[in-house]
Formats: structure tokens, C-alpha cells, sequence
């Protein structure tokens, strides 16, 4: 008796798939999609399988979704899945981490990513430009400079778009959320940086659901830990529009009851009314609050796609409305929204984000073989969060499907956060960062 | 191309044919849940989390089951592992043992 495991290892996953699928006799053009391409400590991208389904995808944004969804569609479909990833910009800057570049621990660059090994290994074709519409009756994107592309399915990854808070618009670099990770990080990180002894950085939080639910917990901390070493006697006001901390609220009572105790003040159930730039001061449900820094984070909606494709945010007129087995539009056939976008019952965060792409490309390849998604998927949520300038928390949260509301569940038992924030946690999350970027971006 | 075909068919008779091919697409989804920590199919990026990719399955399974009834202490992997079923874990032991 041949030991199967063993063939299968000497083998190789790569061989076996397109052996097989050269028996299989269909699919595209067998095209040598082979990767040679390696990542930063000499991984190998997997190969993509020389034939599979055959079909046109056309992806809308390379962020994690994004990204994570070409990656997957060609390594489980195949190269006769023609697959097209439209973005407007150049590289990726992550959002996750991007906390450390307000406490000079991080630069930008060191958080930029590039859409190279989607092309080189995966042989994604990378468009850049922006989209102008969608047509969904002709099946067809729309981009800005009157190009268009013709698409079989189509999968949006928009990420977020912002509210206007009245006097933000007005108040140009002096007053920025940087919840979109780029030029607006700067700014903040030089804000804070020129603040002085004493001062006060106010930062507002939406209510839920906003993208990364810890993050503005996240960020008071790690600034308020900033600030303790660097300027003596500052204070960090948190006003949060929820009525208790969103994420992880053992962990970020415990860092502002007693961590960062005295320079952290936190306020539940407080909400904005309007910014006033020229006095740096908020007008808020608690009253008139004044800072040196002011870092509003406005509420969100779907990004502009969603927004601007009749019938797509059908969730409160914010969200797509989602079949979470497959990601396709509860509104429009063939179109599919993950990450941030959709209004599912899962967190707005780059790692699952992740998992709802890999969710949707098997789904995308099961229906272009004539058959139907996955009836019972599982993703997972998991995050690590920097609580001082050397420890961090995380959380975690298995999602399965539970066919009796059409929604994503947490699995009982499989939801919860670390007891204390750790040094131990702090190494573990860089080693977290660097795999979800690898298995998204590499 | 007669060539082809006979390596194919050898291929096949040894790995059972269309019942390997249904189980290794089942535990795929599911152990891409692992992928974000673990790297694209079970090989890490960067070093400090396990390799997943060519261990035995009944390795990675019996080290999940570990976690999963872990009764002290509190990690990321405790709480992970009890968001999967019996079948679910050994359909994802399964693939990473498949993976070079």
C-alpha cells in the first residue's frame, strides 16, 4: 500500500492540480501561470492551477478584501479565470498599525504594500484608474477615462466612505480623523508631536458599526502612552458615542482605569454636534469641549461604489446588504461587496475582511462551475492591539453560518480577548501583521 | 499526449480519484481561516507561528483537539480552536497535511 500523504507531499499540490485538471480536458488556454516569485524570507507563492473554470471577474479596490479575493480567485480557479483588479492607487497603505506611525514607532513606508505579486505570481491584471459607474443589466464596469471591462461576476471592495461633521469640512489639515491610513496620519503624528506639556488630545468615536472596532481604543491608548514619557501633565479625552467601549472592553477599561490611568478620561454616550476649527473646540452632547488636538472620527457609510449603484446599500441606507454563503448582492445579481462595505454581522476589519474575500472566491469558482457556494462557511475575526509602546491585547472570534437568519454568528465559546496586555502579545502581533499582509498581498 | 494521459490516469488510481479531490476542496475554505496567521497554506511569511504545510494530520489535529480542551491559562489559540467542529478540524488537519 503506496502511503497516499507521502505521494501527495512528493508530488506537490502544485503538479497534482494540473494534473488533474489536465485530465479534467476543459478549462482556458493552459497558459503557464507558474510562480516564481518569493516573499521576504524566501516563502513560494503557491502555483495557480494551469486550466479551471473559465469565466471574467472584475474586482473594484485592492485593499485587504480586495487584494485577498484576486489572490484566491486565480490560486482556486485557475488561469482560465480571467481575473482584473481595478485601484486607484499605486500601493496599499495599511490601516493596521497605522496607530504607530502618531507615536514615531512606525514610518509610512514601512506600512505601504504594492499590488506586484497579485500580477507577477497570480497573474492578476492590475488596472489603475477609477471607476465611474457600474452597469449591472449590461454586465459591465465603467471606468473614468471612458474605458470599460465586461464581467461574468463582479466583487466590489470600496472599503469605507466618511460623513461630513459640521466645520470639519472647513477646518482642512488643522483638524484630521486619519482613519483612512495616508496623508492624514502624518498630519496627526506632526500634531501630536508639536503638542506641549499639558496639553489635551480629544478623540472623538462613532457609533458602531465604524471600521476596526478597537482601533480608536487602540489609539487613545497608545498616544496617551506617547504623551505620558514626552509631554508631562497631557490628557487624553476620549468622548465615545457608544454607550460602553465597542471591542475589547476588558482590556481597555483595565489600560484606561489603570494603565494609562490619570492621562486617559473616558466619556460613554457622548455625540458631536459640530466642530468649531477657529477655537479648536467641539460642541458635543456633554457640552463645549476644547483641545490642542482635535481627532474626530466621523461616522460611515459603504465607499462610493456602493453608494452610487442604485439598489446596493440596502442596509440602513449605509451598508450592502449581503448572502454571507457567497457575498452576492441581496439587491443586484452577479455583484458581490466584502470588507467594509457590506453590512454583514461581522466586525470592519482587514483580517476578516480577508476571510470574506477567500469566502467569496470559492464561491465565485463553485457557481462558474455550475455549481452553488458553500452552504455553511466559517471566517474568523483576529486582531492584536498595542496598548503601550511594548505591549499589546488581541482578540478573536470564529464566525459560523447560521442558516435559520441568513447571517454570520459568533460560534459559542469562540469569542474573547487576552486576559492582559502583554510583551509576549506585542512580538506575537508583528508576526499576525506580516502573515495576513503575506497572505493577502503575497 | 499518450503520455499525458497514462501519467494522469496513474495519478488518479492512486489518489482515489474524484473522493480526494471533494475532500481536499472541503477542508480548503475552512483551513484558509488559518492562512492569515499561518500563511497561504499553512507557509508562513515570517517565523514565530507554526508551520502548518506538511505536518502530519494527525498531528495538527491532535494539537488543535489540545487547545480546544484546554481547561487553564488564556490564548488566541484556545479560544480559536473551539470555533470549529470535530469533522471541521479534521477536514483542515487534512489539507495542511496535503500541503508541501
Amino acid at each position: 500500500m503506496i502511503d497516499r500523504r507521502k505521494f501527495i507531499t512528493l508530488l506537490g499540490s502544485g503538479t497534482l492540480g494540473m494534473l488533474l485538471n489536465g485530465c479534467g480536458g476543459g478549462g482556458g488556454g493552459g497558459s503557464s501561470d507558474t510562480s516564481t516569485g518569493t516573499g521576504g524570507t524566501g516563502a513560494v507563492s503557491p502555483t495557480v492551477p494551469a486550466s479551471g473554470v473559465s469565466g471574467r471577474v472584475v474586482v473594484v479596490g485592492g485593499g485587504m478584501a480586495g487584494a485577498t479575493v484576486a489572490k484566491f480567485l486565480r490560486l482556486w480557479g485557475g488561469s482560465g479565470l480571467d481575473v482584473t483588479l481595478i485601484e486607484r492607487d499605486r500601493q496599499y497603505q495599511s490601516n493596521i498599525l497605522s496607530n504607530l506611525v502618531l507615536t514615531g514607532q512606525r514610518s509610512m513606508a514601512s506600512l505601504a504594500y504594492t499590488h506586484d505579486k497579485l500580477s507577477s505570481a497570480y497573474g492578476v491584471k492590475v488596472v489603475y484608474g477609477n471607476v465611474a459607474e457600474i452597469d449591472p443589466a449590461g454586465k459591465r464596469v465603467h471606468l473614468a477615462d471612458n474605458s470599460s471591462l465586461p464581467y461574468d461576476r463582479l466583487v466590489l471592495a470600496p472599503g469605507i466612505a466618511f460623513d461630513t461633521l459640521p466645520g470639519l469640512e472647513t477646518a482642512g489639515d488643522r483638524i484630521v480623523h486619519a482613519w483612512q491610513a495616508g496623508p492624514q496620519t502624518v498630519t496627526l503624528q506632526q500634531q501630536i508631536a508639536a503638542m506641549n506639556a499639558g496639553g489635551v488630545f480629544v478623540l472623538t468615536i462613532p457609533k458602531t458599526p465604524y471600521r476596526c472596532p478597537p482601533g480608536p481604543y487602540e489609539r487613545a491608548c497608545v498616544v496617551a502612552d506617547y504623551l505620558k514619557t514626552r509631554k508631562a501633565g497631557s490628557k487624553v479625552i476620549v468622548l465615545d458615542a457608544n454607550a460602553s467601549i465597542a471591542a475589547e472592553p476588558v482590556t481597555f477599561d483595565t489600560a484606561f482605569n489603570f494603565t494609562h490611568a490619570g492621562v486617559i478620561e473616558y466619556h460613554s454616550g457622548v455625540t458631536i454636534n459640530s466642530i468649531d476649527p477657529s477655537t479648536q473646540t467641539l460642541d458635543t452632547s456633554a457640552g463645549l469641549i476644547r483641545g490642542d488636538v482635535l481627532n474626530p472620527i466621523p461616522p460611515q457609510r459603504a465607499g462610493a461604489i456602493v453608494s452610487n449603484t442604485a439598489g446596493l446599500a440596502n442596509v440602513n441606507g449605509r451598508w450592502a446588504g449581503v448572502d454571507v454563503r457567497s457575498y452576492e448582492s441581496t439587491a443586484l445579481a452577479g455583484i458581490h461587496i466584502i470588507g467594509d462595505a457590506n453590512g454583514s454581522t461581522q466586525p470592519k476589519a482587514g483580517h476578516i475582511a480577508n476571510a470574506e474575500a477567500k469566502v467569496c472566491a470559492d464561491a465565485i469558482v463553485r457557481i462558474l462551475a455550475g455549481g452553488s457556494p458553500d452552504p455553511s462557511p466559517v471566517t474568523n475575526s483576529a486582531c492584536y492591539s498595542p496598548i503601550t509602546a511594548s505591549t499589546a491585547s488581541w482578540l478573536t472570534v470564529v464566525f459560523g453560518y447560521d442558516s435559520a437568519t441568513g447571517t454570520m454568528k459568533a460560534v459559542p465559546g469562540a469569542a474573547g480577548e487576552a486576559s492582559s496586555a502583554t510583551r509576549g502579545n506585542y512580538d506575537d502581533m508583528f508576526v499576525w501583521f506580516n502573515n495576513l499582509m503575506g497572505d493577502t498581498f503575497a | 499526449m499518450i503520455k499525458k494521459t497514462s501519467a494522469c490516469l496513474a495519478a488518479l488510481m492512486l489518489l482515489g480519484g474524484p473522493a480526494f479531490a471533494q475532500s481536499a476542496d472541503s477542508g480548503r475554505l475552512l483551513a484558509s481561516n488559518c492562512f492569515q496567521c499561518h500563511g497561504t497554506n499553512g507557509r508562513p511569511s515570517v517565523s514565530g507561528f507554526d508551520r502548518l504545510a506538511g505536518s502530519s494530520s494527525s498531528e495538527i489535529y491532535s494539537e488543535l483537539k489540545e487547545m480546544q480542551g484546554k481547561t487553564v491559562g488564556n490564548d488566541i489559540m484556545k479560544v480559536h480552536a473551539r470555533g470549529y467542529t470535530d469533522t471541521q478540524l479534521r477536514a483542515i488537519s487534512a489539507y495542511f497535511a496535503a500541503q508541501r
